[in-house]
């Protein structure tokens, strides 16, 4: 490395600089390794101008929103500078009738719904501890939640993105049009990469208009495989349903006391629609009488706390105790009940369960087994979801486990593509370094 | 007869001869797509395998030929066309569908799998495929991920890209790889979010597997009849405003009705300014209460007449001025020069003034038929190619439509492409260093400069001659980075 030193970071204007001596710093903390200087930006020329700096020096640069997913990926090969987007919240450009909004990265996805609510609108994602999580960090980690069959994910919703490149160069992509094929669609390739491309200044965003009607409700199960089954038919029968999830016993309780309403401390099928309120019951309707058919004989419960609810849910992602390892995995919705019992067997301790079962997207945590033994696991976990067609994903684990496993797992064999890319963008691999997958 | 060059010998040792076209007279018919642009390809390769297509692109790079690959030829931005001359892979041969995963909603498809037999064999199963671009009866699947195709069913629905999960793609350097999977689970970057719509720049694909979306239970089409394009603009506005997201809303404007009347006898009267098209699917219920709160607007702003419709086939009647608007312009003019502008929502009134004005100023009639929910606008330029310098005329008047879109806050094109047509307008919207940032994403797909080259960027090696001469004209008009 280059040596470099504070000042050519203090001379930035527009930036707020915090040193290795502050207490501060340790926000910036990634896997317990600590930045020697983090600079809080507050205009996109200023993540530009601070980026430049770093290039020149060959410093290594993590991004940081509102730190609510710093747990997700590899631990960084380097870590010598954060740079906070946090503070590029403004509006940029708002025009509702055109149903599109402009926004700076730092801007939170809670405050961002309160925006559009107050004009009948909203943008259909779903993040944990939306108060703090921020539109760039939901960008770039890009991943659809428990809602994605029906909401899409990020990257369905992002027309438009300005970007600063490893060089210090503002770029965009996209525009503020709903439709466009302008160009290459790099929103797209930015959309869940992690930060190892370049910084997420600001995003436009494609809106939905607030639906007439909102319905969850939730039916008790005799247990979570029962539940899981429930769901799957219930998806199959109402194939139009906003969200549904299967929840163990103790993701409910979690939930609950998360300020999830409805909930009881039993396993549980959620399910919510939204629409019309006659489409809402009819597409319920359907979805109940299927659940009842795979077993579920309890009474539906309701709520008039539908957004609380429904993100205590999703604030579950983030809600492993420490001693656990949470996995995240992913497969085609007809494997979901075939990856649950394979999980089961592995993992007999394991009582947090999460799945959307109409999106074949199951989260569960596990007890820590001893660092050898969690290795063996996961990786037979791996190879058994592989022969489903799924993946994978370690979400959050002990540091030590992180550097004995990808936590990714395999990229496939885009992988060789991949790399090319990061080659291009950020030739010396400046950005991120080592958290992404394949060691990107 | 003429004698086979060398390239065109190990074509035919490569995949037969029935599978390549290099008589002079034969190749006539693969320099036109869609625009009014052509170009000539030296010979034309018609794979039946992804491993024909892996070696034909490795015949194209010994001999160091451009490579230009085609579908059905109905593309709107010259995409197909050999600016550079070389090989025209053409896809059709390709053309199974070779599985539809009802359990989790997928379909795998060739990519020379017309887009409307996909739609069928979907609704086979209770499943649609969503994007309908109006050439669906030709346009295949594998055009459909180049050039990210929309249609009047992307407003509820999204375009291609939001319905590609994984392809298989040989690129440039010859090497097949399946990119994404079934569970948009794959770790790492978007691979698939770049290709689609990547126009055929950074390499083939050979199968794709898209997301299909369940049926709708009902489907109520509307259609209201209009004195003034503002008033059907108005109502547009007010149909967005009310919370309704219809999963089409579609208008053509008086021009266009003159064409589509006498052939296709849609009953709407000559003298009517504009036709609104409305639909509205999901649930029946659902559909019963948008269909009424639709209908009660259409009423609300003094419409000739209200026509509605469930039954698919009084549908498809209703569908057919809107559908068969394009063919149907040869009553007016020979010829005809459509554009594909896109503006945010609130702008299109104004923009639409300007169209109007811009037709006249250059003395073309202009038929438009416009994507009204999702701000995106066709004017088509009526012309006789055989008038001396009429061409010109309707590139010119073109190029300024673009600017007013761009102006407008708008883009170049919203599903048709940049394509060979409108690749010197790309600087209106993007700096050098944006375009120099999508071109090192281009480079991250190996050697692709002869992968259909002369597109999407302005210039170019050799590329020269291959762009028409109105964009040249608006350039030196408005200046490259006039917008930016």
């Amino acid at each position: 490395m280059m040596a470099w030193s504070l000042d050519s970071l203090s001379a930035l204007r527009s930036a707020r600089l915090t040193t290795e001596t502050d207490e501060e710093i340790g926000r910036y903390s990634i896997e317990g390794v600590i930045p020697r200087a983090a600079v809080r930006a507050e205009s996109a020329e200023a993540v530009a101008a601070t980026l430049r700096t770093a290039h020149e020096h060959e410093l290594a640069v993590c991004f940081f929103g509102g730190r609510t997913m710093t747990g997700l990926g590899m631990p960084p090969n380097r870590h010598d500078l954060a740079i906070d987007l946090s503070g590029l919240n403004a509006v940029v450009d708002y025009e509702p009738n055109d149903f599109t909004i402009s926004v700076g990265a730092g801007k939170t996805l809670a405050e961002l719904q309160r925006t559009l609510a107050e004009h009948g609108q909203f943008v259909p994602l779903d993040a944990p501890q939306f108060e703090r999580a921020t539109l760039g960090g939901i960008a770039a980690v890009g991943r659809g939640g428990l809602r994605r069959t029906a909401f899409g994910g990020p990257r369905d919703w992002l027309i438009g993105m300005r970007m600063a490149r490893a060089d210090g160069q503002l770029i965009k992509g996209g525009g503020q049009v709903v439709k466009n094929v302008s160009g290459y669609d790099l929103p797209k390739l930015f959309a869940g990469s992690m930060g190892t491309l370049g910084a997420i200044v600001e995003v436009t965003l494609k809106l939905r208009p607030l639906p007439a009607s909102d319905r969850v409700v939730a039916i008790s199960a005799p247990s979570f495989e029962v539940a899981l089954a429930a769901a799957g038919a219930a998806a199959q029968a109402a194939p139009s349903l906003n969200g549904c999830v299967a929840l163990s016993e103790e993701s409910a309780a979690n939930a609950r006391a998360l300020g999830a309403e409805l909930l009881t401390d039993e396993p549980t099928l959620v399910l919510r629609a939204v629409g019309l309120e006659s489409a809402v019951a009819e597409v319920l309707a359907d979805a109940v009488d299927a659940a009842r058919l795979s077993g579920l004989n309890q009474a539906e419960r309701t709520t008039t706390a539908i957004v609380e609810t429904w993100q205590a849910i999703v604030d579950l992602e983030l809600e492993t105790p420490a001693e656990q390892m949470r996995l995240r995995l992913g497969l085609r919705p007809a494997s979901l009940a075939a990856a649950q019992r394979l999980l089961a067997e592995r993992l007999p301790q394991s009582t947090r369960w999460v799945a959307a079962a109409d999106s074949g997207l199951l989260y569960v945590d596990a007890p820590l087994p001893e660092l050898e033994a969690a290795v063996d696991t996961i990786q037979a976990l791996r190879a058994g979801m592989a022969s489903l067609g799924g993946h994978l994903t370690v979400e959050s684990a002990p540091t030590e486990l992180k550097r004995r496993v990808d936590v990714w797992g395999p990229a496939g064999p885009g992988e060789r593509l991949m790399r090319r890319i990061k080659e291009q963008f950020d030739p010396a691999g400046i950005l991120s370094p080592g958290r992404f997958v394949g060691g990107i | 007869m003429s004698m086979p060059s060398p390239i065109v010998r190990d074509l035919i040792a490569a995949i037969g001869p029935d599978a390549v076209v290099w008589q002079p007279e034969d190749l006539l018919v693969y320099e036109y797509d869609g625009t009014i642009d052509r170009g000539n390809p030296d010979a034309i390769a018609l794979p039946a395998t992804t491993e024909d297509v892996a070696a034909l692109i490795k015949i194209a790079n010994r001999y160091d030929v451009p490579i230009t690959p085609r579908g059905a030829g109905t593309g709107l931005s010259g995409g197909a066309l050999a600016a550079k001359g070389g090989i025209v892979i053409g896809m059709n041969r390709m053309r199974r569908i070779l599985e539809i995963d009802v359990a989790n909603k997928t379909a795998l498809v060739q990519p020379g799998v017309v887009n409307l037999d996909l739609g069928l064999e979907a609704e086979r199963h209770g499943l649609a495929y969503a994007p309908d671009p109006s050439s669906q009866r030709a346009c295949t699947i594998g055009g459909n991920v180049a050039e990210n195709a929309g249609g009047p069913h992307t407003l509820a629905w999204g375009t291609t890209t939001n319905h590609v999960l994984a392809l298989e793609l040989v690129t440039a350097d010859g090497e097949v790889q399946w990119i994404g999977d079934a569970t948009r689970d794959q770790p790492g970057y978007d691979l698939v979010g770049c290709v689609v719509g990547s126009e055929g720049t950074v390499g083939i694909v050979t199968q794709v597997l898209v997301r299909l979306v369940p049926k709708p239970n009902a489907v109520r089409t509307l259609l209201g009849i209009y004195d003034s394009v503002r008033q059907a603009s108005n109502t547009v506005s007010a149909i967005i405003a009310s919370g309704v997201v219809p999963a089409a809303l579609e208008m053509i404007d008086k021009m266009t009705i003159a064409a589509v009347e006498p052939v296709l006898n849609t009953g709407f009267p000559l003298d009517a300014e504009a036709v609104l098209l409305v639909e509205v699917d999901g649930p029946q219920s659902q559909v019963e209460a948008e269909g009424a709160t639709v209908e009660a607007i259409l009423r609300q702003f003094e419409p000739r007449e209200v026509r509605s419709a469930t039954d698919p086939e009084e549908r498809e009647q209703l569908w057919a001025g809107r559908k068969g608007a394009i063919g149907a312009l040869g009553q007016i003019m020979p010829n005809y020069y459509l554009l594909d502008g896109v503006v945010p929502r609130t702008k299109l009134p104004d923009v639409l003034d300007s169209v109007y004005e811009i037709a006249e100023r250059y003395g073309l009639p202009v038929a438009n038929m416009f994507h009204a929910g999702d701000g995106n606008l066709h004017p088509c330029l009526l012309f006789d190619e055989r008038e001396p310098g009429a061409t010109e005329r309707v590139l010119d008047a073109g190029g300024e439509i673009m600017r007013l879109c761009v102006d407008a806050g708008g883009a170049i094109t919203g599903e048709h492409g940049v394509g060979l047509e409108k690749r010197d307008y790309l600087p209106w919207i993007f700096t050098e260093a944006d375009m120099d940032t999508m071109k090192s994403l281009r480079a991250a797909f190996g050697p692709t400069e002869n992968f259909n080259p002369c597109k999407i960027f302005p210039k170019g090696h050799g590329c020269g001659e291959a762009g028409h001469q109105s964009a040249q004209h608006q350039i030196a008009r408005f200046g490259p980075k006039a917008f930016v």
